[in-house]
């Protein structure tokens, strides 16, 4: 055949076959009474079911010293506690849930969107595929901060934030949930898209479509890391007011 | 001639970031160069501002994705 032949029936393939032949919308599901569930509302359920039984069986028989998964968890924890510690001082242990969730929820989604089954069964895809769920995420974000610094800095001094030393302080505050929910989104959605084209227009592109599913696991411990230590970021600039920011991350050896 | 808003969008889009990885990755060669035992403190910080940069990229990419073919 002709390259151009070919190029043209590539095209279309990949377009039809990518599986984003809907584009950027979700799919409705099925309807829990009068709201519609989408897809990817409902693999981010089976996300977080997947979560919480493991949570549940791994806290069942807590040893002192740990083995196996639950050392795997303890380290996890120890991690984040000792960047959170960093990060936002003594006062960052409120923090704490709201970032490991972040993170481990992130992070999950991301690593199980890359398993065969989600994204060609019909309604399984990566949650973080879709736009809205990122942007949930980052509304949550955004909407604690904004309570972090009213409680700091009280009501009058939260709106003086916005003329004072900055008078451009607003598109800051809200260009980070902007940025945030686009930087999630785009990667693992452009990862996903990458993996389809690979796998239907490359001949053989069976083989090569693992090296690509490696680098979507690179990518989503990335993307999961970035969102979480932003969080962490905003959340600690919030706590702390704009006076005495702490030490940012300088030894990241000293905890171990 | 359809698809080329889209073409165009991704691909200066992609061209600053590119240029900032390139430099970021650069700049902390040389840090390791200069003293081999940071290369692990400073794989992470740099995995991170890689990501920062990437997103720019992403940005664009998504712009090209929203443009009617």
């Amino acid at each position: 055949m002709q390259a151009s032949q070919i190029s043209t029936m590539a095209v279309a393939a990949a377009e039809e076959a990518s599986g984003h032949s809907e584009g950027l919308a979700s799919h409705v599901f099925f309807h829990i009474g009068p709201i519609p569930v989408t897809e990817h509302i409902f693999s981010a359920w089976v996300i977080m079911a997947i979560l919480l039984v493991t949570a549940f069986f791994v806290g069942r028989n807590l040893s002192m010293v740990p083995r196996g998964f639950q050392n795997v968890v303890e380290i996890l924890i120890e991690t984040w506690m000792g960047m959170i510690h960093q990060v936002a001082g003594d006062k960052g242990r409120r923090f704490a849930p709201v970032v490991l969730t972040a993170f481990i929820f992130i992070l999950a989604a991301n690593w199980i969107g890359t398993t065969p089954f989600f994204g060609n069964v019909p309604g399984f895809k990566s949650p973080n595929s879709n736009l809205s769920l990122t942007a949930a995420m980052a509304i949550v974000v955004f909407a604690l901060t904004q309570f972090f610094a009213i409680r700091t800095l009280g009501f009058g001094g939260y709106l003086r934030e916005f003329l004072v030393p900055n008078p451009l302080h607003i598109l800051a505050e809200l260009s980070r949930p902007l940025s945030l929910s686009l930087r999630l989104f785009g990667n693992i959605y452009a990862g996903g898209v990458l993996v389809h084209t690979m796998l239907v227009t490359v001949p053989g592109g069976f083989l090569i479509t693992f090296v690509f599913l490696g680098l979507e696991l690179f990518v989503g411990v990335v993307q999961a890391l970035i969102f979480t230590m932003l969080t962490l970021v905003f959340l600690s600039i919030a706590n702390t007011g704009h006076g005495h920011e702490s030490h940012g991350e300088g030894h990241a050896e000293a905890h171990h | 001639m359809e698809g080329m808003a889209a073409a165009v969008a991704i691909a200066v889009g992609a061209l600053g970031p590119a240029l900032g990885i390139g430099y970021g990755v650069g700049k902390a060669m040389e840090a390791i160069g200069r003293n081999p035992e940071v290369s692990g403190p400073i794989l992470v910080p740099m995995l991170i501002g890689l990501g920062f940069a990437e997103a720019i990229a992403i940005y664009a990419l998504v712009i090209a994705f929203l443009l009617p073919k």
